[in-house]
């Protein structure tokens, strides 16, 4: 019998935990961000994780930082894995020192207190180094929580050759491509002038913004929703018409299909980000010398607006033990001449660091751009951004919302223009959900 | 889960009616156990506390509190309060995750009788086949569920995606849009038979064997071909292989969760939304709510358990009924 009860007291001590964690239970990051005392000469280990290729510039730190050694943990890209695992262990209390981080998902860590407020480390005498808007993406308070690393100024990549055979003329505005387009549908043969990707929320994001769109304001302490305005409306009507007449593909964008399109000539052109470069270099490696880039379609003509598509920061999330010597890392990653020649390498974006172009392995001709100094593109793309964007701190759940209505438009169900008011609406319902202070514009 | 802990149990004894007499016996002397009994007990008793009762007790606990946003903007130090059945409220009225479920219960109707059609077909002929080429053949079946299900996924989806699978260009345009809106629910009721069809002819395959070999050679002197002793006799005889393997899919279709996630991103038309399971999932991991999201699970867990019982109370009554 004696055993029996005490197999009861551990069956009741065991089902009192929960009860008894509930005292310490805690919204977002499960332990803060403490600087570890250090001896001198003590070797501290940092853990980074990141979806860029980043492996010859952290090899290069290791190399010449023999005190501060960094593991380079490649985790999925962003919602596709990366977040979810910063989020879980933020919950759990073993976050790494440094994780990537994209400008549009900063709002939405900060909203579970999950991002180290780096100011307190002093990283604020670092700031004229830096890109102004990039770094205000991770200004919250006046503080600093994520340090800028790299943003997608975007361009016009097209297909020289096809565009010369259709006769079709390298177009300056949405005009010109739509022109553009049904010459090339008309002339090339199976090729279509690009494709519409209803995968990518932030793709489509970005055009508003180009338009004078702003889908996020504050007021006070109330944000504003504003997705279902004129100007995302004439966005939304503009690719309607391209899908409509079957102008466009409709293919989610960076997948295999997609990479095949790109590789086959069945697309031939792509708006798309500075950071594509890599990528339609590494997938695309048959069409060397084809492709060229050229400034943004613009709404009116003789207008330079542009916009940005993705972009992150290098954010030290909450929990690690070692933020002064991440801060150290993290400067010297997104700063120093050779560590961003070797991110261009990899294809990480444009460089959220001041630079001097014409001194960085990004200002050198191209022979995949058939020889153009293309970055010269983007670099006065990235000048001609309106950095008044604002995201929501609910950016995850909202692009959902964007890409199921740019799915069923791309399947041929109803039109962007009528789904702007239904994802209005959910984005609302998504800001209450989080328990925010909301209303529509 | 609850389910197909007791699935077996259940089936066995319905057969055997000859264990009535020594369970008695078993009741008197275990009316006045031993301690012997709790070290044998105990190993089951912990692990069944620690992986089954904490994580359920934890979920609901979970499931009762909500985050409560201070300071400008909400981006103050948030805290954790208590919302009642709050959260339950919100679940249900989402119509995205109400839709999810009608989409698996679709998926269920149809992909779980195709399944299992399937595998009884196949157990059947192997079991008309020499010993030899049984083997072979059962064992390629049972192959694809080797295969874990994200591989099979990536696999299959390679044979879906236009411009890469040699589907579509061996049937050009005639080929049908497998990821599109309304196919891409079947394109993966097609994995999912692919990968579980062997498993569940396994398991009626066992239960082919253990027929004695007496009733088919009375069947014989009856004059009964291939087709009738398959029909009269093997068929009611499997049946609790069949209804346990029916039990299983009716669990596994409701925690559809690995082949949509990996299909997601070829395709728009599934959504983070896709299945019950998938829409937790988000909600825990990718908006970073896990307390809406331990709802979800636990609603999605009764109604899986109400589906499989529901099943399982079907089938016996009508069983008693016939006895």
């Amino acid at each position: 019998m004696p055993v029996r009860r005490k197999v009861l007291t551990w069956g009741a001590a065991a089902a009192a935990t929960p009860l008894l964690a509930a005292c310490g239970e805690q919204a977002g990051a499960a332990r803060l961000t403490k600087q570890a005392p250090r001896r001198d000469g003590q070797k501290v280990n940092l853990v980074f994780w990141t979806w860029v290729p980043l492996q010859k510039a952290v090899a290069l730190w290791n190399k010449t930082h023999p005190d501060i050694h960094v593991e380079l943990q490649i985790v999925p890209n962003g919602l596709n894995g990366g977040y979810q695992k910063i989020h879980s262990s933020l919950k759990a209390g073993s976050p790494p020192d440094l994780a990537q981080v994209e400008y549009h998902t900063i709002p939405e860590f900060m909203l579970v207190n999950g991002l180290t407020n780096l100011s307190k480390y002093g990283v604020d005498k670092l700031k004229d180094q830096y890109v102004d808007w990039q770094w205000s993406q991770g200004v919250f308070d006046g503080q600093l929580h994520a340090m800028p690393q790299a943003s997608g100024p975007m361009g016009f990549y097209y297909r020289k050759d096809i565009f010369e055979r259709c006769d079709a003329e390298v177009p300056s505005t949405w005009d010109e491509f739509r022109a553009a387009a049904i010459k090339i549908k008309k002339r090339a043969g199976g090729s279509l002038i690009g494709s519409f990707a209803p995968n990518s929320a932030l793709w489509f994001a970005a055009f508003s913004w180009q338009r004078g769109a702003r889908w996020i304001r504050t007021e006070g302490d109330t944000w504003i929703v504003d997705i279902d305005s004129e100007a995302s409306r004439e966005v939304a009507d503009f690719w309607d018409g391209l899908l409509r007449d079957e102008l466009v593909l409709a293919m989610p964008d960076l997948t295999s299909g997609w990479y095949r399109a790109a590789q086959t000539g069945r697309m031939a052109s792509w708006p798309g980000p500075q950071w594509g470069d890599a990528l339609l270099r590494g997938n695309t490696p048959g069409t060397k010398g084809k492709w060229r880039v050229t400034t943004l379609p613009q709404w009116e003509k003789g207008d330079n607006a542009s916009a940005n598509q993705g972009g992150s920061a290098t954010a030290v999330p909450q929990g690690s033990r070692h933020p002064v010597e991440a801060i150290e890392f993290a400067h010297w990653l997104n700063t120093d001449a050779k560590s961003i020649d070797l991110l261009v390498e990899a294809g990480y974006g444009w460089p959220a660091a001041r630079i001097d172009l014409g001194d960085s392995a990004l200002g050198k001709p191209d022979a995949f751009f058939g020889g153009q100094r293309y970055n010269e593109v983007f670099q006065e793309s990235d000048g001609n951004v309106d950095t008044s964007w604002k995201w929501a701190p609910t950016t995850s759940q909202s692009f959902e919302h964007i890409k199921d209505a740019m799915g069923r438009v791309a399947a041929g169900n109803g039109t962007l223009v009528e789904a702007l008011g239904d994802i209005q609406g959910r984005f609302i319902d998504d800001f209450k959900a989080k328990g925010l202070k909301v209303r529509s514009a | 889960m609850a389910a197909t802990a007791h699935s077996p149990s259940k089936t066995p004894s319905a057969g055997s009616s000859g264990a009535t007499g020594s369970t008695s016996r078993n009741a008197r002397r275990s009316a006045r156990p031993d301690g012997a009994g709790w070290y044998f007990l105990g190993p089951f008793l912990l692990l069944f506390l620690f992986a089954f009762v904490l994580p359920i007790g934890y979920a609901i606990y979970q499931s009762l509190l909500t985050v409560e946003r201070s300071g400008p903007l909400g981006l103050g130090k948030p805290g954790v309060g208590f919302a009642g059945l709050e959260n339950y409220t919100l679940a249900l009225q989402q119509a995205d995750f109400v839709d999810s479920f009608g989409r698996v219960l679709l998926f269920g109707v149809v992909q779980v009788p195709v399944m299992l059609v399937l595998a009884l077909t196949l157990a059947l002929m192997l079991d008309q086949l020499s010993n030899r080429w049984a083997g072979l053949l059962r064992a390629s079946y049972f192959l694809p569920y080797g295969i874990p299900g994200v591989i099979a996924t990536i696999l299959w989806g390679f044979l879906y995606v236009p411009g890469i699978s040699p589907i579509t260009e061996v049937l050009g345009s005639a080929a049908p849009d497998f990821l599109g809106y309304d196919n891409v629910l079947w394109s993966i009721a097609n994995i999912v038979v692919w990968e579980f069809a062997g498993y569940n002819m396994l398991i009626i395959v066992a239960q082919l064997k253990s027929i004695p070999q007496e009733l088919y050679e009375a069947a014989k002197i009856d004059g009964a071909g291939p087709w009738q002793t398959a029909l009269r006799i093997k068929i009611p005889l499997v049946r609790p292989a069949l209804v346990l393997t029916c039990v299983f899919s009716i669990i596994g279709t409701m925690q559809l969760f690995a082949e949509p996630l990996v299909l997601k991103v070829l395709t728009p038309a599934v959504t983070s939304t896709f299945t019950p399971n998938l829409n937790a999932y988000n909600d825990a991991f990718a908006n970073a709510n896990i307390h809406l999201a331990a709802a979800k699970a636990v609603i999605l867990a009764i109604v899986a358990c109400a589906l499989s019982f529901g099943f399982l109370s079907l089938v016996t009554r009508k069983q008693r009924r016939q006895r």
